[in-house]
């Protein structure tokens, strides 16, 4: 009879200190996970320079849109813009159909490849809308977007 | 005989309660609603149809009460075993689904004019969908399992395995999300809604409450008094079998 | 001492069982992975067989067919125990519901989900995987799938006493396999998109963990429930 109950209470340990440890695994690895800067699937262009990537090689690029660069060439479908992380900038070519919501100073994520003058060759190009929801005029302009850059990254 | 002095009380307790919940869900409703409609601002983006917010945000904000109210009565039904508590998760339950199918057909058709289509994987829309196909488990759990006891205490479990889940899916739908479109990039210190948004949305809100403590009373009388008919018939059955034999 | 030694005994033994179970006739073990092989060739044919689409979405339809095999495997997990009435005398043995719970579960991913993460390499070959994605195609796969047996167990249990409760358990299950399958495509496609995939599996251990502590616990007691 004791001996069960021995072996019962061990057992309760046993499952006890099974969960705690992978309870306070689960919390490092997402503290480890979260902890680093490296959680995208995207570059900002700081590092695609940075990581010296070759032309051709397909990536996701995400930053701002630089404000004042946007343009339509004559064609009227292809569009050229450039996308920076307020540390560095790289020059953007488009043609398709851009979102609604794609303006200069907002983000956006394009993916597609570097060619050999190091434009950006973009097929496909992702806007989402800021969150903010505030009657018209009563929004400042992006201004600051760019003169805190940390907070600009903020992904 | 313990198990029907409890309900008793209970429907005392919601026909008290009852004529006031139905008229704060009028007068907030039509108060709301016409705020929501006329008398709010338009967004400096979206213009008009920011105001479909006023219809989804609140109904998104219920679909994730209501599933806590599964929670906390499958947290007590199992623990306490309050036989209260079996069935009010079975009376939230389908009030919650409609909450959420009513969040994704009111956010789909405001994705229309931001999105351009009626369907994003916006991180949210896509939580709100998986919260979705978890009331239908949760109801489909119910429907499957004959014996009441035991598919009270199986959703219940359910819901607690949710409860600890649901969290995890949000973040990772989120994150999925953010991988996969940009995050805002850009976001203003304080608070991101002004307030002459916020007092429709919240009038709302409190309709939207009001409504759900309407209907989930009526369900919660409805299957108490089902489950007393079926006692007195299952009673009545005995007893003629007994003669008979 | 003794009777500690003897319920880890049990413990190995109901495990032993499961998996010679599994790969006898007629088990579920085989089934699993014919399934894994033919479901995932089917999707060349579906989108048509260009090398650049089939690498694009390669990582994400290994992941979800794996995903949907384990899932056709589970619904017998618990059953058959269940119907012969073995599962009464399970329950009665020294390592408890719990213990039973998570021998059988652990039985099911080396019996059924391993054989599957061993095959992903050359369906990964035949959807045209860039090379650099091999390598963490199995590892994500290796540091995930536990927690689909895991998850899958709950839901299992939980539809055990439910006639043709297969479907039924495929809708309370499914919503519980969508974080795992992210953070393992998240991590293949991180790597293919020159980007770090070690936070992403970091986060996939993470729920897996999450499934360990979580996942005996209901199912065990979604098991006593239906003996009731």
């Amino acid at each position: 009879m004791s001996k069960g109950l021995k072996s019962r209470k061990k057992q309760r340990l046993i499952v006890l200190s099974t969960a705690v440890a992978a309870l306070v695994g689960a919390v490092l690895l997402v503290l480890f996970a979260l902890g680093g800067d490296s959680l995208s699937l995207f570059l900002q262009p700081s590092s695609v320079l940075e990581k010296k990537i070759q032309a051709g090689q397909r990536f996701r690029l995400g930053g701002l849109v630089q404000d004042g660069s946007f343009k339509k060439l004559e064609d009227g479908l292809t569009y050229k813009f450039v996308v920076t992380d307020c540390a560095a900038d790289i020059p953007v070519q488009f043609k398709g159909l851009l979102p609604d919501l794609f303006r200069e100073g907002q983000g956006v994520v394009t993916e597609g490849a570097l060619d050999a003058t190091g434009t950006f060759m973009a097929d496909t190009v992702l806007a989402k809308h800021d969150e903010n929801y505030t009657p018209k005029g009563t929004m400042p302009k992006n201004v600051e977007a760019c003169e805190h850059p940390e907070k600009a990254a903020g992904y | 005989m313990h198990r029907f002095a409890n309900p008793a009380q209970f429907n005392r307790l919601a026909d008290k309660i009852l004529p006031w919940a139905i008229a704060i869900t009028v007068i907030t409703l039509v108060v709301g609603l016409y705020y929501a409609l006329f008398a709010s601002p338009e967004d400096y983006q979206q213009g008009s149809s920011v105001r479909m917010m006023y219809v989804h945000v609140p109904a998104a904000w219920m679909a994730m009460f209501v599933y806590g109210v599964l929670a906390v009565s499958g947290f007590v039904a199992l623990v306490w075993k309050h036989p209260l508590a079996l069935i009010s998760g079975k009376a939230a339950a389908p009030i919650g689904a409609v909450f959420t199918l009513l969040a994704l057909i009111t956010g789909s058709l405001w994705g229309k004019p931001m999105w351009g289509t009626y369907w994003e994987w916006d991180g949210r829309m896509t939580s709100v969908l998986v919260l979705f196909f978890f009331y239908l488990g949760y109801m489909a759990l119910w429907q499957g399992i004959e014996d009441e006891d035991k598919a009270g205490k199986a959703t219940s479990i359910l819901a607690l395995v949710g409860v600890v889940n649901l969290p995890i899916i949000k973040f990772s739908v989120e994150w999925w999300n953010t991988l996969h479109q940009p995050a805002s990039v850009m976001r203003l210190d304080g608070p991101t809604i002004h307030t002459d948004m916020l007092i429709p949305l919240l009038t709302l809100a409190v309709a939207y409450k009001a409504y759900f403590v309407v209907v989930f009373l009526w369900r919660m009388k409805l299957e108490i008094n089902e489950r007393k008919i079926s006692a007195l018939a299952q009673a009545a059955n005995v007893k003629v079998h007994h003669y008979g034999g | 001492m003794t009777a500690a030694v003897k319920s880890t005994g049990v413990f190995w033994a109901v495990v032993r069982r499961d998996i010679k179970l599994a790969w006898s006739q007629g088990g579920t073990g085989t089934m699993a992975l014919s399934f894994f092989l033919i479901a995932v060739s089917l999707f060349p044919f579906g989108v048509g067989p260009e090398p650049q689409m089939l690498a694009r979405i390669a990582a994400g339809v290994i992941w979800v067919v794996a995903l949907l095999a384990c899932l056709l495997s589970l619904d017998r997990l618990f059953q058959a125990d269940f119907e012969d009435g073995s599962l009464d005398d399970l329950a009665l043995s020294p390592i408890g519901m719990m213990g039973i719970a998570a021998a059988k579960t652990l039985a099911h991913w080396i019996s059924t989900v391993l054989p599957l993460v061993v095959m992903a390499p050359l369906l990964a070959m035949l959807m045209q995987l860039p090379n650099e994605g091999y390598l963490f195609l199995v590892v994500s796969l290796l540091i995930g799938t536990p927690a689909l047996s895991l998850f899958g167990a709950i839901g299992a249990a939980l539809t055990v006493s439910v006639r043709r409760g297969g479907v039924l358990m495929s809708l309370l299950v499914l919503p519980l396999y969508i974080p795992t399958l992210i953070f393992g495509v998240g991590a293949v496609d991180a790597v293919i998109l020159s980007a770090d995939p070690t936070p992403h599996l970091a986060l996939l251990g993470a729920v897996t963990l999450v499934g360990i502590v979580v996942s005996p616990f209901a199912t065990a007691a979604a098991l006593r429930l239906s003996l009731e």
